[in-house]
This record gives structure tokens, C-alpha cells and sequence, in this order.
């Protein structure tokens, strides 16, 4: 045998027989490793097989393990799906083979829109130049539901750099949109509720040092915008008033430990110098764990309701005292009547004692004293008539018409004391009619501005200062103008003036409340208060009130006395006042002939009894029988003499005596009366 | 018949080529020890040479495939290709048949 490229017939033989027997045995099985020509070192068939057999069930089962809520493929270049993950397919109701081997954009997934379809194909097209996508879409899923995918695909290369496969693969996040959704909604569900209260709702960090959020009602109440809060978090406090800083911190302090919520009410002062209250409210919120994970908290301003509240008490003060001087003007007018009667009476009888030579004595000494003490007696009178206007009358509603140059020549009697030394007063009283008013709270309004007029001027300088008080009809409105040759207001807190505790006096001059309540005042009966000022010349307050419908109400007009005229009468006089009755009678009895008894009863009895009276003079409030009791029998016992009833008022109304008087038709007279008047009233009857 | 008693007289020498304990291998190895136990009563050798571990080995002896039987001695040479299940064929091979 040699060697080299000639092989025997024998040899050739041999090796064909070699190579059948490899060929056969490598088909049946028998082989085990393939020695590689190059390398020369054996290829394990067999283990080759089975080791890529087991890499692929490892990677289908983990490219199944994905579950069916992840796809997962492999498809050409060309978009040719090749592999796809089964469970996926099974949520879907395929079968690999409706899907394997097509374009991947002709599958049941994207086969509902042509634009979805549209945009894979591009996306497949710049894969396979090597650039990779990742986009959220909708497919379909099983029974023609749809489902949001995160859809992304990758080229794979090979080592030339070529791209052989492209790998599509998708997330369903439905469930991340529907969450992503709900939270948005709640998130602008809770913006647009807290963005529109009206107080302020804040979240801070649970040591305070972060703004999370602040509802943009604070820019609002603090008159400061919100941004600065988020970016200077401390800046909070420092707009609290120095007097209430200590407190409000103290407060936060122990929300920031273990007290769960705090109540705490603090004044701010806003970028303008006003003063505003504000009621926080704070409170902790923990997690699950019991970890303070932030604070919030609610801030109304409560600035109004203070206001409204300290107007209230300020106004139920005053209405204490009305009601007060109410009662004393009560208790003053009937040993007034009986001071006036008595004094009348003394100066009458002297007039005409005669020419008697003590008599002309007695007048020469006493004329003069007499007249004094009348006049003295007058001006209590006029006195406790002011006091009365400025008490609360029963039911603090318009009384009617209201007569404003009466109620404003009361007020300027009141502030006499305030007005003299600093100004003069002028008056310009136009004629108006009635205005729908309570005399008292009217009384109170006019009191306010004038007091504040004469306040506004400087003491000691009267003759060059004036303050000028006028009325003036106005269409359907009474205008009532309190002006002063004051310093003016400034225009910068003339709007301003009506708030409450705005005041520009020294502390303890002023509440700061006058204005605000003469405001709430004029405005509550439909009125309206307004101010002109003018820095250097001087404020006008103009007071415009509806006029009434109504008359107004009946209160005898005195007639002026026409002496030695009248018929000589009978008169009854009813009066539980020793005093009064006492007056009256001197008064009376040399004119006519008087009656006088102390309880209604009585009168009563006399009248059912068929005394002929030409007037009945009854006083009004009595202990047992009151006159309206009176009024109410003697319409039963003997009618006829039911007109002939003058009432005797001292006063004091209760709700019961306003509402008579403004029923019936009855003349009736105040206390203390001047005998002229009586004797003329009286005149009247007799007629 | 003078070479076959001419072949008697010499010793048989196999030489075995496996790969590791791949289960061919595995079967080949106990086929050939079995088959030489029954039938030559201990008048021979056999090697056994695994190739993962004697790449080399295989390259003098031309082994293209395992597991491969080499009939080294008495010549000619010869070779059973496969897991050695069919005991004739190998005997045949051997011209021990």
C-alpha cells in the first residue's frame, strides 16, 4: 500500500464501506460526536441537540412565563411574526397558526384601525433600518374588548450589524391608565374644590417647613400671593400680628407633636395695613404605621362675624341704655307735669290777684324767680324728651313717619356740649315729609355723625368753624347732610370709614364701631350713607332715607291759649300720680269744673254711674287698670263719652301701648304739658 | 485458512473511541466488553481512548465520528462504526465470525 493520492481498488472499498457505515450509523442514532475537520476536536451531537432542545424550552417558557398581560415576539425584518408568547395568544382566542408566518400588522390585534395599522408598518419599517420604537396604542383583545398596550420594538442584529429579527413586545397598562385616570380626576376634583372656597385649606410638611399646598384664598384674605408662600414657607407668621405671634406658634407647636388638632383665632395684617381675624383650624394626618406624614388645616377669616357681633353688642348696649333713659324719662315726666302745673298755676294766680298792694309786691319779688324756674322746668322737659328719642322703642321697626328735622333738633341739643366750643351750628331745615325711620335709631345715627363732625374740628376756634346740619327733599328720599369745616379725609381710607373698628381717634376716644353702625343703621331701613370729603375744606355726611307712605303719627298739636274765651266744662282727670292729678286740677278749676281720681276703676264707676264729662283726661300706663283697659269698659259701660278721651302720655311705651295708640284713633298728650296747651286742647272739646 | 490460523496466532488489539459518556459511548464500551469477554477469552486487548479528552489521538487513527471500533491488530485494519448493539456484524468486522 503507498501512501499518498492513489488509494487501491481494495482501500477505495474500505472507505466507501467506512463511510456508508458512518452515514448508517449517524441515521440510526448511533453517533455520539462528529470530529470537526478544522479544529480536530469531537462535536457532542446528541448533548448539541439536547442542550439547544433544553435553552429552547427554557426561553419559551420563560417567554411564556411572561403571562398574558405582557406579548412578547420575534418576527423578519419584513414584519413577518415568527414567534409570539402562547398566553397571550390564548387571552386573545388564537391559535399560533392564525398568526405565525403573517405580517404582524395584518394580525387580529391591530386589524379594528387602519391608522394603528398604518403607524406599525412605519414602525416595523424604521426597525428594520435599525431605529427602535416604543409608543403607547390600543389593540384588541378577546371578545372585541380593547386594551391600552406600552407597544415597543427592537431591531436584533447579527455580528455584521445587520438587522436579522425585530422583537415586538407590549405591556397592557389599562389598568395603569385607569389608575393614571382616577388619580388625575380626583386630583382636579380636589383643586377645583379647594381652589374655589372661600377659606383658606393648606397641607404642610409635619415639621412645617414645606408649603405642599395653599388654596388660592389666601391671596384673598392675606392680600399676599400664594407663590411666595411655596417658595418662603416661614413667611407665614411673619404677617401675624406681633401681639398674637407667640400664641398661634405655641399653638403649631404642639401640632407638630402629639396634639391631633388645634383651634386657634389671630389677627393678620395684610401688604395695606388692614387688620384681618382668622380662625385656623389644624390637624394631623397619619399613615397606617400611626406616622405623622403631614398637617392640614382650614383659615376663615372671621373678620365679618366679629365685626357684626361687636356692632351687635355695641348696639345692644345702647339699646340698654335707651330702654334705661326711656324709664327715667318716665319717672322724671310726672313730677314734672306736677313741677310745671304747679309753677304755672303760682305765676297765674299772682297775675291776677289784683291790684292789692302785697299782691303787686308779692309779683314785684316772685315774677322774675318763677319765670326762671318755668323755664328751668321746660328745659328738663325738652331734656327728657331727647332721651326718649335715643331709647329703643318696643319692637325696633320703623314707628312710622318720622319727623327727621324733630329728631335732628334733639340730636343737636345732645351734642351741644361736643359742638360749642369747636364750632358753629347752622341750620338749613328744608320742608320734607315724614321719613319710614325709628326715631330712636335715626336719633342714634344723627347723634353719631354730628358728635363726629364736631369731633373732626380742632377745640377753642368756634367762630371760625361751622358745622351746618340741613334736609332737603329729594325725589321720593329725604337727604339729611351733617357737614363739618373739618381737616377732611384722606382719599386713601375714605372707603374705608364704615368699617367696623376703623377709627382714626386716639385709643379710647373712639370704638371705631359709629360709623358701622349708623351704616347697618340707615341701610337696614332702606336708607342710604354716604361722605364727601375734601382734604383741608371739610366731610359732608349725607344720610338719604325713603319717605313715608304712612302720616304721621297723631300727637296733639298745642293751639296756642286764647284766654277768657271757653265754656266752663266738667272735666275728669285719672292719674295714678297724687302729684299730677294735684296740677292738673290747679290747672283747671277756675275754668271749669275738675274731677280727679287716682285709679281707672273709679273713673269707670263714675262714668257707668251717668257723671256727664266734656273730657275724660286719662293717663296712659297705670298700675291696676291701665287707660287702655279703661278705653276698652268704658266702650261697654257708656259709649258715649268714649270721644271724649284725651290720653295722658309720660313716656315709656310698652309694645302693647305703642300698638293702641296706633289703632286708635284717640287724641293724645305728652307729660309734661304747658297749662296753654291743656286749656287749649280742652277749648276744643268744649266747642 | 492459513491466514486465518495466522490470525489466531496474534493477539487482537482494539482500540475504542468514545466521547466521554455520551450514551452511545456509554452503550459502545459495554457492548465491546461484553462481546470480547464471550468470544475471545481474554486474548485480547482493548483501549479504550476518549476524545474529548485525546482530541489528538483520533487525528493518527483517522476517527471522524465516535464512538468508533479500531481493529488495530492483526491487520488489516478495521473499523465498526456505531454503538456496537449488533454483536455479528461486529464479529463479521473483526473476521471473528
Amino acid at each position: 500500500m503507498t501512501t499518498g493520492a492513489v488509494l487501491s481498488t481494495r482501500d477505495l472499498a474500505q472507505r466507501l464501506a467506512e463511510a456508508e457505515a458512518t452515514i448508517e450509523a449517524l441515521l440510526s442514532g448511533q453517533i455520539d460526536a462528529v470530529v470537526d475537520s478544522k479544529s480536530h476536536t469531537p462535536v457532542l451531537l446528541a448533548q448539541a441537540q439536547e442542550e439547544l432542545r433544553r435553552s429552547q424550552k427554557r426561553l419559551r417558557d420563560i417567554i411564556d412565563g411572561l403571562g398574558p398581560s405582557m406579548f412578547v415576539g420575534l418576527m423578519t425584518p419584513a414584519g413577518i411574526l415568527l414567534e409570539a408568547n402562547r398566553p397571550v395568544l390564548a387571552a386573545a382566542g388564537l391559535q399560533p397558526e392564525d398568526v405565525m408566518g403573517k405580517l404582524f400588522e395584518d394580525t387580529y390585534w391591530w386589524s379594528f384601525s387602519p391608522e394603528s395599522r398604518a403607524r406599525l408598518r412605519a414602525t416595523i419599517e424604521r426597525a428594520a433600518r435599525g431605529e427602535a420604537s416604543r409608543y403607547d396604542v390600543q389593540v384588541r383583545a378577546a371578545h372585541g374588548e380593547f386594551i391600552d398596550v406600552d407597544f415597543s420594538l427592537q431591531p436584533l442584529r447579527d455580528e455584521t450589524g445587520a438587522v436579522v429579527f425585530l422583537v415586538p413586545s407590549g405591556t397592557i397598562i389599562t389598568e395603569r391608565k385607569q389608575t393614571e385616570n382616577a388619580l388625575r380626576e380626583s386630583n382636579e376634583n380636589f383643586h377645583h374644590l379647594a381652589d374655589n372656597i372661600t377659606d383658606v385649606f393648606w397641607i404642610r410638611s409635619p415639621d412645617m417647613r414645606d408649603v405642599q399646598y395653599i388654596s388660592p384664598a389666601y391671596e384673598r384674605i392675606w392680600g399676599r400671593p400664594v407663590n411666595t408662600l411655596y417658595s418662603q414657607p416661614l413667611q407665614w407668621t411673619d404677617h401675624i400680628v406681633p401681639e398674637d405671634r407667640a400664641r398661634v406658634d405655641a399653638a403649631f407647636a404642639t401640632l407638630k407633636g402629639d396634639v391631633p388638632n388645634i383651634d386657634v383665632e389671630y389677627r393678620i395684617a395684610r401688604p395695606d395695613g388692614e387688620i384681618r381675624w382668622v380662625r385656623s383650624r389644624g390637624f394631623q394626618v397619619r399613615d397606617a404605621a400611626g406616622t405623622l406624614i403631614r398637617l392640614i388645616g382650614i383659615i376663615t377669616d372671621t373678620t365679618e362675624p366679629r365685626n357684626l357681633q361687636a356692632q351687635l353688642m355695641v348696639s345692644d348696649r345702647m339699646a340698654s341704655v335707651g330702654t334705661l333713659a326711656a324709664g327715667v324719662a318716665h319717672e322724671i315726666n310726672n313730677p314734672l307735669a306736677a313741677v310745671m302745673a304747679n309753677l304755672e298755676f303760682m305765676s297765674e294766680s299772682l297775675a291776677t290777684m289784683g291790684p292789692h298792694p302785697s299782691a303787686t309786691w308779692l309779683l314785684g319779688e316772685f315774677k322774675e324767680p318763677l319765670e326762671e324756674a318755668r323755664e328751668a322746668a321746660q328745659m328738663v322737659r325738652l331734656i327728657v324728651r331727647d332721651l326718649k328719642i335715643f331709647s329703643r322703642s318696643p319692637a325696633d321697626e320703623p314707628t312710622g313717619a318720622v319727623d327727621v328735622k324733630a329728631i335732628m333738633e334733639s340730636s343737636t341739643r345732645m351734642a351741644w356740649n361736643e359742638i360749642r366750643h369747636r364750632a358753629q351750628l347752622v341750620k338749613h331745615y328744608g320742608v320734607v315729609p315724614g321719613v319710614k325711620a325709628n326715631e330712636a335709631r335715626l336719633g342714634q345715627v344723627f347723634l353719631n355723625l354730628i358728635v363726629n363732625a364736631a369731633q373732626a374740628l380742632p377745640e377753642g376756634r368756634a367762630e371760625h368753624n361751622e358745622i351746618c346740619v340741613s334736609t332737603r327733599l329729594e325725589g321720593k328720599r329725604v337727604i339729611v347732610e351733617v357737614s363739618d369745616t373739618g381737616s377732611g379725609i384722606p382719599p386713601e381710607i375714605i372707603g374705608r370709614i364704615f368699617d367696623a373698628f376703623f377709627t382714626t381717634k386716639p385709643v379710647g376716644v373712639g370704638t371705631g364701631l359709629g360709623l358701622a353702625i349708623c351704616h347697618r343703621l340707615v341701610t337696614d331701613i332702606g336708607g342710604e350713607l354716604t361722605v364727601q370729603s375734601e382734604v383741608g375744606r371739610g366731610t359732608t355726611f349725607r344720610v338719604a332715607l325713603p319717605v313715608a307712605e304712612e302720616p304721621e303719627s297723631k300727637v296733639a298739636q298745642p293751639v296756642e291759649h286764647v284766654p277768657g274765651t271757653g265754656r266752663r266744662g266738667r272735666i275728669l282727670v285719672v292719674d295714678d300720680e297724687q302729684l299730677v292729678l294735684q296740677g292738673v286740677k290747679r290747672m283747671l278749676f277756675k275754668e271749669h269744673e275738675v274731677v280727679a281720681v287716682r285709679a281707672a276703676a273709679e273713673a269707670l264707676a263714675l262714668c257707668a254711674g251717668g257723671d256727664k264729662f266734656d273730657v275724660i283726661l286719662c293717663d296712659l300706663m297705670m298700675p291696676d287698670m291701665t287707660g287702655m283697659d279703661f278705653h276698652e269698659e268704658l266702650s261697654r259701660v257708656a259709649p258715649h263719652l268714649l270721644d271724649r278721651v284725651i290720653f295722658m302720655t309720660g313716656g315709656a311705651f310698652t309694645a302693647r301701648a305703642q300698638q293702641f295708640l296706633s289703632e286708635t284713633p284717640k287724641e293724645h298728650i305728652e307729660k309734661p304739658f304747658r297749662p296753654a296747651n291743656l286749656r287749649a286742647i280742652i277749648q276744643r272739646y268744649l266747642r | 485458512m492459513a491466514t486465518k490460523t495466522e490470525l489466531s496466532d496474534v493477539k487482537l488489539q482494539l482500540r475504542l473511541y468514545v466521547a466521554g459518556n455520551a450514551p452511545n459511548s456509554v452503550r459502545a464500551i459495554a457492548n465491546a466488553r461484553a462481546i470480547c469477554e464471550e468470544h475471545f477469552n481474554g486474548s485480547h486487548d482493548l483501549e479504550i481512548v476518549d476524545l474529548l479528552d485525546h482530541p489528538v489521538r483520533g487525528l493518527a487513527d483517522g476517527i471522524i465520528v465516535t464512538p468508533t471500533l479500531l481493529k488495530v491488530m492483526p491487520l488489516p485494519v478495521q473499523r465498526v462504526i456505531g454503538n456496537l448493539s449488533d454483536t455479528s456484524q461486529v464479529l463479521l468486522a473483526l473476521g471473528r465470525a
